[in-house]
């Protein structure tokens, strides 16, 4: 038997916006949980899609520069042959904001932090991945959220992510809230194996 | 006579899904736009007597052009068709002269509905 050619990953415009609009509606459906829960208005941007090499990663986080210090929560995902990483970065300067939003008082230690950073992880997290699956009729399993880092900078961060694979379908969602210093990116990353099934997928709703 | 309506959406994907989503018997003639500049251009134009608009948009986005055609009293009725729920978002969109709202993922019974409550389609 012959060896199969190496399959080229492509991303064509229409499967692009068709991603970008699914993400579109996934985040909504996160923004109004949130919004509903700590009473603000999360601002929605148009999220970013590309196909990226993994070491491309810390140039698609456009939202959160590296001088910033930051903490990240990882939580994966998994179902239907498709697999990922749901990724989100706090600006550490949104957690006195959040606190407040949180009904928070006491001192903001890096244990409370970690704890709020959790709470509105896995809020956006799992709703973000929910109505992103719902769409696509895919049913995820998630793991358990992992701290990536705390007070740490992006690259510091993208180099505890970057494990085996090397491309990644990566959706990026900056998520601010009006009136409030908070500011965060939830980053979803498809594993390259994935992209195959997921552009079947959404092949039935083109 | 066809109802010149206006889909109004950043989105090539989403414009297709309204217009599939459209109630089958109603006899329209369909612009799209993809911004709230085109889309308010269109409206000018007469192609809109019915709108469907998204809020998040590049260029000017759905809150401005409903800004736009309440100062202007330009004659649509405009369904705002958004992905962001959030109950803010929903109250300034009415507050804009927005007719109603429709979440994403969109919904054909829902867009029949609130095509009839309106009176736009007889039942």
């Amino acid at each position: 038997m012959s060896q199969l050619p190496p399959i080229e990953l492509k991303l064509t415009e229409e499967q692009r916006d068709c991603y970008q609009e699914i993400t579109n509606v996934a985040m909504g459906q996160a923004a109004d949980l949130l919004a509903r829960l700590l009473e603000v208005y999360v601002i929605l941007p148009i999220p970013n899609v590309n196909l990226l090499e993994v070491t491309e990663l810390q140039m698609a986080l456009s939202a959160i520069e590296d001088t910033n210090s930051v903490s990240s929560v990882c939580q994966g995902f998994i179902g239907s042959g498709i697999s990922g990483e749901a990724l989100i970065i706090f600006n550490d300067a949104s957690f006195e904001d959040i606190a407040k939003l949180m009904d928070y008082h006491g001192e903001l230690t890096d244990t409370v932090e970690i704890e709020l950073l959790t709470e509105v992880s896995s809020i956006l997290t799992g709703a973000c991945i929910n109505g992103f699956s719902t769409q696509l009729d895919i049913d995820f399993s998630l793991g358990h959220p992992v701290i990536m880092g705390q007070h740490c900078n992006i690259a510091e961060l993208v180099k505890a992510e970057n494990k085996h694979w090397k491309k990644a379908l990566a959706i990026e969602i900056n998520y601010t809230i009006k009136d409030y210093n908070i500011d965060c990116d939830l980053l979803l990353l498809f594993t390259e194996d994935s992209l195959l099934s997921l552009n079947e997928r959404i092949s039935c709703l083109l | 006579m066809a109802t010149p309506i206006l889909i109004c959406d950043d989105s090539s994907f989403a414009r297709k899904q309204m217009a599939r989503a459209l109630p089958k018997e109603w006899d329209v003639s369909i612009t799209y736009a993809e911004n709230g500049e085109e889309g308010v251009k269109a409206i000018r134009e007469g192609k809109g007597e019915v709108v469907f608009l998204d809020l998040t948009m590049p260029i000017m986005d759905g809150y401005g052009a409903l800004e736009i055609i309440k100062a202007e009293d330009l004659p649509a009725m405009v369904v705002v068709v958004s992905g962001d729920i959030q109950p803010e978002a929903m109250a300034r969109v009415k507050k804009l002269g927005a007719m109603d709202f429709i979440k994403k993922p969109i919904d054909e019974a829902k867009i029949t509905q609130v095509l009839t409550q309106f009176g736009i389609l007889s039942p």
